[in-house]
């Protein structure tokens, strides 16, 4: 069957929002995901081009399909050597430390990269006309990295501040690190992905290697490219710098998995905070799972917007909270599924959170209405077809699905999987996944005060 | 195993051209060092250059603002509509700008544009808060009403699709919101909050404690939201006033950008703004005074494990003719990502942080200048030391030369590509208007940019870094962080 590049969107008229007698109207638009070429090259390495000419950028993306989740005996060794990677080469090492992004900088392109528990990526959005450039720095980091001691001494100081920022002395990383060792008892997903301060301590330059030679192989790349540029020439590019990236016989995955959860956990993270938070996570399931847009709808209506029930029971009818939140976090090997608050000043966790399960529990005996339904469906439909207008958010999509599923989804199906979804599906994900016994909470709320010390004074100094 | 460079050595084809490299942008490491021929003899490298060894590629310059697409016009009551008309995805942002925001407030109103804001999303024309919220929301579109120092903004996105409806709610929004008594009472509390939430953030506290340091009573002292007695004493009245006082049309803008058909919007805007009439424009806010000296504040936090770092002097203004000198600059120094002289020192050879910026906030009068940085407890005192000789050195060692040609060309290459999308180009066209600026500011930005000599540069820095009198707040454990400091001068220890 021929494929049409349009998506058809057929958008229910909603109520009074619409003249009497007007029906439904399909919104028709390409979708640019559908232009994706995917290419394997003979050592295993995935490419997928896409190329449009309306935007004057490219996203090139390398994703690693590897995470702290494969970690084993050093604890962030995926996110610290994902920072490795900017240190330094064979070909490059004459231009002095950071020579690669500032090769990238001096262009006016963004750098970056990020690590997961399941990836780690490492993007440059640049004028199409520096792609080549870019292929060829990716190409001499993934084929030339040198991790020496003396890089990695200074490097992991960085990685430790990093880790100070966003977890350390920050009460919602503070709350999220617990809750996810909570949730996850047998799964590596427990272990933050920034690693913890000992193991950044002690992790040699031979361990960066041995990591590097386990999981930098060709066959578990996948490179996205998105934007202005030629595809019979760009693929040319990545054969010349990539193809010689050996392939791995095997990549190993750790082989835990999370046994089912019967019993409430719970964890206190005292922090002198002037807002108290408190989180609930939820084993869900995996990446690709049928439940998951029903998991994403029952999100959607218990957290997004002002008629949502955590709003309405947290902020409207009580002050109790500022801005509620419920998230699905589909990871690729074990899910979870968040809820929880920041509280206003003075509020007790715990009144807070009853209202959070009272509700989730009301959810759960009777299924939502038709027109919390369309409403949560409709913010997931406008949240994929918005946000395309960059060469990276696209980048982003196709390498995602890919790494996710093997393939990429069409928005078609995307929507299509959304609209499916029931109120019984809904009340049934609910009650199955968020049930007491198989929640973990986490409240993050200041120390009883200390006996007084003697104040700090600055009188008598200089 | 062999992870050996791949790049095919073509024989003979030897691209010799060091003398060109060396002026460009990339500097050309030493010919044949780490060639795979290196150790032979031969005066020239007998491989292939790396790609970034050639002289770096020219950009096309494309226009960033496709004139066929975008269409302005100003109504008789001063209210300007701008459409940028993009039909590829069907989708749409629209706004409305008010020219005055948070900085005309006086000391008895500190917070009210961030609370009439506030209040403007709850409930406006025949929908209460509630009603409101499910019309945007049940068509999976946004609504935002903001203030900033300079101005009052309502924006909404959503589908083309839905633009009938959604656009009909914009118009509520800007003309007619509601301002109820209990929405008030619930604002008040959720902004009270608020300003006792961003207490836990260090970064906030140390820019705050920074800003109150630096301005006395100038209204830039006190957060954009405000102090919790100031707020504490706002109904719906105070919100209903200052909404008349500034959303008005002389001088506002109506935009929009995406999957809209641009002569229809403009008929439209006209017949639904055209007979608008409003209160004229409030005089604008005075210029703070300058800072005489260095203030030293240590906000004790003794839970912190990192302490969080702000220095900072007065700014520029949006408005002020240096801006570009000024932004060039600040690319060298702090705000240039790795290539910055401060992330560069600080972060790359000495470890002591994960990230360190240097920012000129510009508003229609001038904005600190600050740098923002936070480390381990034990070395705020060398980050500090660091910090300073790099504020002394560029002014005796400004950039120049190649340093000078990496940030230029850093400026160039990245102004097109942070207005890659149809928002983007439309908030910068939004942007010119506010500030009143040339209409082709933005295609000139990059010619503009290229003209600066490096005299200007060094005459900038001069002018524009003053690290004998720039204040220091640092957050953390007082005990320990008191002598690093007492160096600076006085310290006044706050409790937060």
């Amino acid at each position: 069957m021929a494929r049409s590049l349009l998506v058809a969107l057929a958008l229910a008229p909603l109520g009074a929002a619409f003249a009497a007698g007007e029906r439904e109207r399909d919104v028709k638009f390409e979708d640019p995901a559908l232009r994706t070429k995917v290419t394997t090259l003979a050592n295993g390495l995935t490419v997928l081009t896409l190329e449009d000419h309306a935007t004057p950028a490219v996203s090139l993306q390398v994703w690693v399909k590897v995470g702290s989740g494969d970690e084993s005996r050093f604890t962030g060794i995926a996110h610290l050597f994902e920072h490795m990677m900017f240190l330094g080469s064979k070909n490059l090492a004459a231009l002095g430390p950071e020579a690669y992004t500032k090769l990238v900088e001096e262009r006016g392109g963004r750098i970056n990269a990020y690590t997961s528990r399941d990836v780690t990526v490492y993007f440059e959005d640049v004028a199409p006309e520096h792609l080549p450039l870019m292929i060829a720095l990716e190409g001499e980091r993934f084929a030339n990295l040198e991790v020496t001691e003396e890089a990695l001494r200074a490097e992991r100081q960085v990685v430790m501040e990093e880790r100070r920022l966003r977890t350390d002395n920050d009460p919602e990383g503070i709350a999220f690190e617990a809750l996810m060792a909570l949730t996850y008892q047998a799964h590596p997903y427990r272990v933050p992905t920034v690693g913890w301060q000992s193991d950044l301590e002690k992790v040699s330059a031979a361990d960066c290697q041995a990591f590097w030679d386990t999981y930098y192989a060709a066959n578990n790349l996948v490179i996205a490219i998105a934007g202005a540029f030629d595809t019979e020439a760009t693929l040319g590019l990545v054969q010349r710098h990539f193809g010689g990236l050996r392939r791995a016989a095997t990549i190993p995955r750790n082989p835990q998995e999370e046994p089912a959860q019967d019993g409430e956990r719970r964890a206190v993270a005292h922090f002198p905070v002037k807002a108290p938070i408190v989180l609930a996570g939820f084993p869900a399931p995996a990446t690709g799972h049928p439940d998951s847009d029903a998991l994403d709808v029952a999100a959607n209506v218990l957290a997004n917007g002002r008629n949502s029930r955590f709003y309405r029971a947290l902020v409207f009818d009580a002050p109790l909270a500022l801005d509620p939140q419920a998230f699905y976090w589909e990871l690729q090997r074990a899910g979870i599924f968040i809820a929880g608050a920041t509280l206003r000043p003075g509020i007790e966790p715990s009144a807070a959170e009853q209202v959070i399960f009272a509700e989730i529990a009301k959810l759960a005996a009777e299924p939502p209405s038709a027109n919390e339904l369309r409403r949560a469906k409709r913010a997931l439909e406008v949240a994929w077809i918005r946000g395309q207008g960059s060469a990276h958010a696209l980048a982003s999509r196709v390498a995602q699905d890919y790494v996710a599923y093997g393939r990429i989804e069409t928005l078609e199906e995307k929507l299509a999987a959304i609209a499916r979804v029931t109120p019984a599906d809904v009340q049934r994900v609910v009650a199955q996944y968020l049930a007491p016994n198989k929640r973990s909470v986490v409240q993050v709320f200041p120390p009883a005060p200390e006996p007084a010390a003697a104040p700090v004074s600055a009188e008598g100094r200089p | 195993m062999s992870r050996g460079w791949r790049c095919a050595a073509a024989a003979g084809s030897l691209f010799i051209a060091l003398g060109a490299c060396a002026s460009e942008p990339v500097a050309a490491p030493p010919a044949g060092a780490d060639s795979p021929t290196a150790g032979s003899n031969a005066p020239a490298p007998t491989r292939e250059p790396f790609a970034w060894e050639l002289p770096p590629v020219t950009a096309v310059e494309r226009p960033i603002v496709d004139a066929s697409r975008l269409h302005r016009e100003t109504l008789a009551n001063g209210l300007q509509v701008i459409v940028l008309e993009d039909r590829r995805l069907p989708e749409f942002t629209a706004g409305f700008v008010a020219l005055r925001g948070a900085a005309i407030e006086s000391t008895s109103e500190t917070g009210l544009a961030a609370f009439t804001a506030s209040l403007m999303e709850r409930g406006a024309g025949e929908r209460d808060a509630l009603a409101l919220a499910a019309a945007v929301d049940d068509l999976g579109a946004d609504l935002a009403v903001r203030a900033d120092w300079d101005t009052l903004r309502v924006s909404l996105s959503g589908l083309s699709h839905d633009f009938e409806t959604l656009f009909g709610v914009l118009i509520d929004v800007v003309l007619r919101p509601r301002f109820g008594e209990a929405d008030a009472v619930r604002v008040v509390a959720e902004q009270r909050a608020a300003l006792a939430q961003a207490q836990d953030d260090p970064a906030r506290l140390a820019l705050q404690h920074l800003m109150r340091s630096l301005y006395g009573v100038h209204r830039f002292a006190t957060p954009l939201a405000g102090t919790d007695a100031v707020v504490s004493s706002f109904d719906a009245g105070s919100a209903r006033a200052f909404h008349t006082r500034v959303v008005t049309p002389a001088g506002g803008i109506l935009w929009v950008a995406g999957d809209v058909d641009a002569r229809a919007f403009l008929a439209r805007a006209k017949r639904v703004f055209g007979a608008w009439r409003g209160a004229d424009p409030v005089p604008l806010p005075e210029a703070p005074p300058i800072p005489e000296k260095r203030r030293v504040v240590l906000v004790d936090r003794p839970a912190l494990r990192q302490a969080q770092i702000a220095i900072g002097h007065e700014g520029i203004a949006r408005t002020d003719p240096r801006r570009l000198e000024a932004q060039l600059l600040n690319t060298a120094f702090g705000a240039g990502g790795f290539s910055s002289r401060l992330m560069n020192r600080i972060r790359a050879q000495e470890g002591l942080t994960y990230g360190v910026f240097a920012q000129l906030s510009q508003y229609r009068v001038p904005g600190p200048f600050v740098i923002s940085t936070f480390t381990r407890i034990p070395e705020v005192g060398r980050l500090l030391a660091s910090a300073f000789e790099e504020m002394e050195r560029v002014r005796t060692d400004p950039p120049a030369g190649i340093e000078l040609e990496r940030a230029r060309s850093l400026r160039t290459g990245a102004y097109p590509l942070a207005l890659e999308t149809t928002e983007a180009v439309m908030a910068a066209l939004v942007d010119v208007e506010v500030y009143g600026l040339p209409r082709d500011t933005i295609d000139t930005y990059r010619p503009r940019m290229r003209a600066l000599g490096a005299d200007q540069i060094a005459q900038t820095a001069l002018a524009l870094v003053h690290p004998d009198r720039a204040s220091i707040v640092v957050v953390g454990p007082a005990k320990a962080l008191l002598e690093p400091l007492s160096k600076y001068g006085p310290v006044e220890v706050v409790a937060p």
